[in-house]
């Protein structure tokens, strides 16, 4: 690297850059500003808007510093008189036809042409024709808002859609001074990254709905926090006013998000200040849930929890890395029980209820990765960010292996994708597998033997693979079939499998010893016993436990007298909700932590209302196990409190002493008992040892697909969405809006035949149930499938399933007179 | 006596025919061509001292000298048919009249860069041109000149015909490749998106006028010295106010002059005002500039962005008001502009309404400063030649013809009586 490097001059700054820098970062770097518009460091140059003209010495005309490479002997100057006369002659051009609505624009105090034309424009201008006049605003989409007068066409939302998202959600319209942005098609904007389009528009063109004439920037208080949804853990910081959350956007976290974030990311934040909030404790009064005071719920609880040791515990996503560690302190000590888990929504038996959660590879490394192998994840669905990351190393030359029962939106950008008939992910991971290894293959789950063959060559030819598992895959009736290939393809190649299932903060739950086999750290429970006991100064049950499925199976047998869930919602998420059924029937007693009513709420004796991340401060954990600082931004409502104050506060009850002054106590203790805990630190998780492969493992594909008969001839399968209407993305107008009408993927092969047209109605029935959906009919499945999106109240798709069971044998039939009567709307109407 | 050869058939009805242009000596060159080496095809073209014929007057041999020689390397040719400069018609008159020889000439250049996919990008236009060369296109593929292993050579080449979609500025060639491989035709960065370096799907692409391709063809069949003994010959395309506006094909040095007396010559009783020597990029000379040579030392003369570009002559007569070619010049380039860079979006369309402003009547002392300044501020910043084509005409009639603007100004009326005022050309 020594000589690859080149040394000019920059006004009178002498500066040694890397070979390849440019002009303008060359400056930068010696802390000289060159104005720029149309360039952004995260997109290579274009040299549209020449604002950044500079002069360079036997140059004979003004070169733009954005797209000039330094070379060695370079002489720049970037503030002489025709330089200077330059950037005013751009800036005037750029405001002849901007409205200078700046009073009223939400960009106003934090706009680049604002900031700029002050600091390099000049004081007047000549121009005295008519502006242009556009009808404004436009609406291109549920969240996007385009206001063309705005707009000086820097090109860098089209761009970001075209390089960073890969999704070419806004495209250039017309030509020369008619030009604008859109949407291909003028439909409503395609995307789930457009937030960030907003945030790097230069002016007040692109405005996000939910902000618009809410706050000026300068009366928002930025408060770095992480963002809590999907378990990515990207860097937001939310910008609050009078204790209300104005917007999020996102914060620099090189490890993570770089500086985007997903549009969940940007527009979740609403269910915060919502007015279903719970306030007040609930207890159940003459069969209903009535207000009380803390100590009234809370002396009820205690009075439960001591009558015996039989407790169940749920919970976890929600949680902070403290919240979750107080808990496990509190229910393995003072409430000695064994039996606490996170992964409330785990099939009993899966590899999702066994293997650990989360990235063994950090989220930074995923451009170094030659080949990818994605099983069963629907990556931008389930963690959006990551498919920037993988985006950018596809850029780089990585070519992505997709094996999914439905395709990938991305998937242009996917070099080999296997799309497979649902529950068959094992057979083509092991013919992939062994074709990579010189073997043959044949067509395995619909997917052709010469796509498998290309796949492989291009498998065996890795040599720094990243192999990551979702929870297409891991759920599926032939997940461990499918784990076991994947665990053989990775011995071959001496790489760890990386485990893509867990939402929110399902990670600092497993590090904090939330779970029934193992302590903080993720060290078996019985190891760590004596450690525990000397610390928490108390007994401590080292039993494993029961994990979620069982605990659920337990409390509708009868065996636990009291179930306790802690920011959890397993009406809506357990997997098998038959079994839930019974259990909340047949619980004795159960307290819920929410910050929202919950179906499980509902059912609750107690129910505590407690605060929600942004108002918390402490840490959580990602899916690679990094853990982030965060911050409270506004308060709680009412008597809302954390779940380890709701905790601590409950041991006194027992005589104990478990007191801390504040999150960075508990962190300090947890930082004690898990080597490499701190700040910033990667923490991954880790196996869970003390739980053999279970022998009741679901169903094979086989044995569950042969419950397809003549009655019942396709087969369901459900998905996560990102836009998804859950408990606290249904409290966002804004996700609401993104989230439009649910629609189930049926393939035009099944449709036909049984006069189901894209947009019917239909009436999807199993041998247990039957619920109402719009059909989409498209090709991104194999025939004999119909997917189901989760997490829609509308389409309580989990009435179709039996017990733990992950497909369901289905018929459909549409319902014509209804469909065809209603005006079809298209998805996320404008 | 140099033979005139460029137009030599241009009006035999058959010379779109294979056998009637083989019987012409067609296809000679080609032969010829392949007996060679590519680099001893490339030699013969460079030492033609042939010149791009698409504006910029680069040497073509040395165009296809940067193109890597390595046979690994994927390359193309692409020919520029977008012809669009106005006042520029001479490559759809050569395709129109002797399709063949453009069609003898790409596989002679693709040969010589070691091509295997050779593009036309033709403009939308240009139907009778399409029909022609569509036909031509068949007959030498049929004949074995495209195909496979071209006459046992083991050269193979195929031919792809596009057409553009309407933009003026899809004739700049990084645009012209954006628009091929189907998105917004918008000119590329150079660097790094030299054609020759990173061209068509980010290969070393060659990217030729038509006319340049006639010359390769003609070159190969006669040999450059025959070649340099013509001339060298030059196709300009001459009209406005001559007798007989058209294709001429004179001697490189022409002078301006000479050129008009070809084409028969001012109207009767009218007087030369002005021209442009280049097409509408190029600036406008005055009758003092009669003498001046119709060759690449135009860009020497002291008048800025005088050039002989397309070699367009248009040629403009004591009737014309200035201000209003001046105007309706603007406006082309107001409505091509593809709207990547600011000077050329937003300068083009503020200079426009100024002159729309001058023109009804309400223009004030200050413009012509205001003109001259938006003028400067368009020179030098914009992306691409097309905004930087706009100043040249404005600066140059600014010029020579400020009492024009200042009658407007002062008087609201146009110094060539019959232009009325606040109206449109042709309203006596």
């Amino acid at each position: 690297m020594g000589e690859q490097v080149v040394t000019l001059q920059i006004d009178t700054t002498i500066v040694t850059v890397p070979k390849g820098t440019t002009v303008y970062h060359a400056a930068r770097q010696v802390g000289i500003e060159i104005p720029i518009f149309c360039y952004h460091d995260r997109m290579p140059p274009l040299g549209a808007c020449r604002m950044c003209l500079v002069q360079v010495e036997r140059q004979p005309k003004l070169q733009t510093a954005c797209t000039l490479e330094a070379t060695h002997g370079m002489v720049v100057h970037t503030a002489t008189g025709e330089v200077s006369e330059a950037q005013q002659a751009i800036l005037e051009l750029l405001l002849i036809n901007h409205p200078l609505d700046c009073p009223i624009c939400d960009k106003g105090g934090e706009c680049p042409l604002q900031d700029q034309t002050f600091k390099f424009g000049p004081g007047r201008s000549r121009f005295v024709e008519e502006k242009r006049d556009f009808a404004k605003p436009v609406s291109l989409g549920p969240v996007l808002v385009l206001d063309r007068e705005r707009c000086i066409l820097c090109w860098r939302c089209v761009r970001f859609g075209e390089l960073v998202a890969g999704d070419d959600a806004l495209k250039g319209f017309e030509r020369g001074f008619h030009s604008e942005i859109n949407t291909p098609f003028t439909l409503p904007v395609q995307s789930k990254f457009i937030g960030n389009t907003i945030g790097i528009c230069p002016v007040g063109a692109l405005t996000a709905k939910p902000y618009r004439f809410v706050a000026r920037p300068w009366d928002n208080l930025a408060v770095s926090s992480v963002c809590t949804h999907c378990g990515l853990g990207c860097a937001v910081s939310f910008d609050v006013r009078n204790g209300a959350i104005m917007r999020t956007r996102p914060r620099e976290q090189p490890a993570i998000n770089d500086i985007w974030l997903c549009d969940v990311g940007f527009f979740g934040h609403a269910y915060v200040g919502h007015s279903d909030r719970l306030r007040r404790p609930l207890v159940r009064k003459e069969g209903g849930l009535v207000e009380t005071t803390w100590d009234d719920a809370l002396d009820r609880i205690a009075s439960r929890l001591r009558n015996g040791s039989r407790v169940g515990v749920l919970g976890g996503a929600r949680l902070t890395n403290e919240d979750a560690y107080v808990a496990t302190r509190f229910f393995r000590g003072i409430g000695g029980t064994p039996h606490l888990d996170h992964r409330v929504d785990a099939p009993a038996g899966s590899p999702s209820a066994v293997l650990p959660w989360g990235m063994t590879t950090a989220i930074s490394d995923i451009a170094t990765a030659d080949v990818i192998v994605l099983v069963g994840c629907d990556v931008t669905e389930t963690y959006p960010v990551l498919w920037l990351r993988m985006k950018q190393a596809v850029d780089r030359g990585t070519r992505i292996i997709a094996v999914t029962p439905k395709a990938l939106e991305v998937s242009r950008h996917i070099a080999h994708h296997l799309l497979h008939a649902y529950g068959e992910a094992s057979a083509v991971v092991q013919a992939l597998q062994s074709a990579a290894q010189g073997g043959l293959t044949d067509e395995r789950g619909g997917v052709s033997a010469t796509a498998i063959t290309a796949a492989a060559a291009t498998l065996a030819g890795a040599a720094r693979p990243l192999v990551m598992v979702g929870r297409l895959a891991l759920d599926a009736p032939d997940g461990w079939a499918t784990v076991r290939e994947l665990e053989e393809l990775c011995r071959h190649r001496t790489v760890a499998l990386n485990v893509l299932r867990g939402k929110g903060n399902a990670f600092g739950a497993a590090l904090a010893g939330f779970r029934p086999d193992a302590g903080p750290g993720g060290q078996p429970i019985a190891v760590m016993g004596s450690q525990l006991e000397r610390i928490w100064g108390a007994p401590v049950n080292t039993a494993t436990g029961m994990g979620a499925a069982e605990i659920i199976e337990s409390v509708a047998n009868g065996k636990l007298d009291v179930l306790y869930v802690l920011g959890a919602d397993p009406a809506t998420d357990a997997a098998n909700r038959g079994m839930w059924t019974e259990a909340a029937a047949r619980v004795p007693f159960m307290v819920v932590h929410d910050a929202f009513l919950t179906e499980t709420a509902r059912n609750a004796d107690v129910v505590l209302p407690v605060l929600v991340s942004p108002e918390k401060d402490g840490t959580v954990s990602n899916l690679e196990g990094r853990i982030q600082r965060i911050h409270a931004a506004v308060p709680g409502p009412g008597e809302a409190r954390a779940d380890w104050q709701i905790l601590t506060a409950l041991a006194q009850r027992f005589g104990s002493r478990l007191v801390y002054d504040g999150w960075e106590d508990i962190f300090a203790e947890l930082a004690a008992l898990v080597p490499g805990v701190s700040l910033e630190a990667r923490v991954p998780a880790r196996p869970f040892p003390a739980l053999p492969t279970p022998q009741g493992s679901a169903a094979s594909s086989r044995e569950q697909g042969d419950s397809k008969s003549g009655d019942y001839p396709l087969i369901a399968f459900v998905g996560d969405v990102l836009f998804d209407q859950g408990t606290m993305t249904s409290r966002c107008p804004a996700i609401v809006d993104l989230s439009g009408v649910p629609r189930a993927l049926i393939h035009p092969q099944d449709a036909e035949g049984r006069g189901i047209h894209d947009g019917d109605a239909v009436a999807v029935t199993s041998p247990r149930s039957t619920i109402m959906v719009r059909a989409q009919l498209s090709t991104d499945i194999q025939p004999g499938g119909i997917y189901l999106p989760r997490g829609f109240e509308g389409i309580p798709v989990a009435a179709l399933f039996d017990g733990s069971m992950t497909l369901a044998p289905v018929r459909i039939v549409a319902m014509t007179e209804g469909a065809s009567a209603e005006p079809r709307k298209d998805k996320g109407s404008r | 006596m140099a033979e005139f050869f460029l137009l030599k058939y241009i009006r035999e009805p058959d010379q779109g025919e294979l056998d009637a242009y083989t019987a012409r000596g067609g296809y000679a060159g080609l032969q010829r061509a392949l007996g060679l080496s590519p680099d001893d095809v490339t030699a013969e073209v460079d030492q033609s001292g042939l010149r791009g014929r698409g504006g910029a007057g680069f040497p073509t041999g040395r165009k296809w000298k940067f193109l890597p020689k390595d046979p690994a390397v994927t390359k193309y040719l692409v020919v520029n048919a977008d012809e669009g400069e106005p006042g520029t018609f001479k490559d759809r008159t050569l395709m129109e009249g002797d399709p063949h020889r453009l069609i003898e000439g790409i596989i002679i250049g693709s040969y010589a860069i070691g091509a295997h996919l050779a593009f036309i990008y033709l403009r939308r236009e240009f139907h009778g041109a399409r029909e022609k060369l569509t036909h031509a296109l068949a007959q030498a593929r049929e004949a074995g000149w495209i195909g496979p292993n071209i006459k046992g050579s083991g050269f193979d080449l195929e031919i792809v015909m596009a057409t553009g979609a309407g933009a003026y500025i899809a004739g700049e060639e990084t645009a012209l490749l954006e628009s091929l491989e189907g998105h917004r035709a918008m000119p590329r960065l150079k660097p790094p998106f030299y054609p020759a370096v990173k061209g068509l799907y980010f290969q070393p692409t060659a990217v030729n006028n038509v006319e340049t391709l006639h010359h390769v063809a003609w070159i190969l069949a006669r040999g450059h010295q025959w070649y340099r003994e013509q001339g060298p010959p030059i196709l300009y395309s001459i009209s406005g106010h001559v007798q007989r506006p058209g294709v001429y094909e004179l001697r490189l040095g022409t002078t301006i002059r000479q050129a008009i007396d070809s084409a028969g010559g001012l109207r009767p009783g009218r007087t030369f005002k002005a021209c442009f020597p280049g097409g509408s990029s190029s600036a406008l000379l005055p009758a003092a500039y009669l003498d001046t040579p119709l060759d690449y030392d135009l860009a020497k003369l002291d008048v800025y962005g005088s050039m002989l570009g397309s070699a367009a002559l248009i040629v403009m007569d004591d009737t014309t008001d200035i201000v209003e070619v001046v105007a309706r010049n603007v406006e082309f380039y107001r409505d091509e502009s593809c709207g990547k860079c600011t000077p050329c979006r937003e300068g083009t369309v503020w200079l426009s309404q100024v002159f729309d402003r001058l023109r009804s009547g309400r223009g004030r002392p200050e413009d012509l400063t205001l003109l001259a300044g938006i003028s400067k501020d368009m020179t030098g910043t914009c992306f691409c030649p097309l905004g930087e084509s706009v100043p040249p005409c404005l600066n140059a009639s600014l010029r020579f013809f400020r009492d024009e603007y200042e009658q407007r100004i002062s008087t609201a009326t146009s110094q060539v009586g019959h232009v009325a005022l606040a109206g449109r050309p042709g309203v006596a």
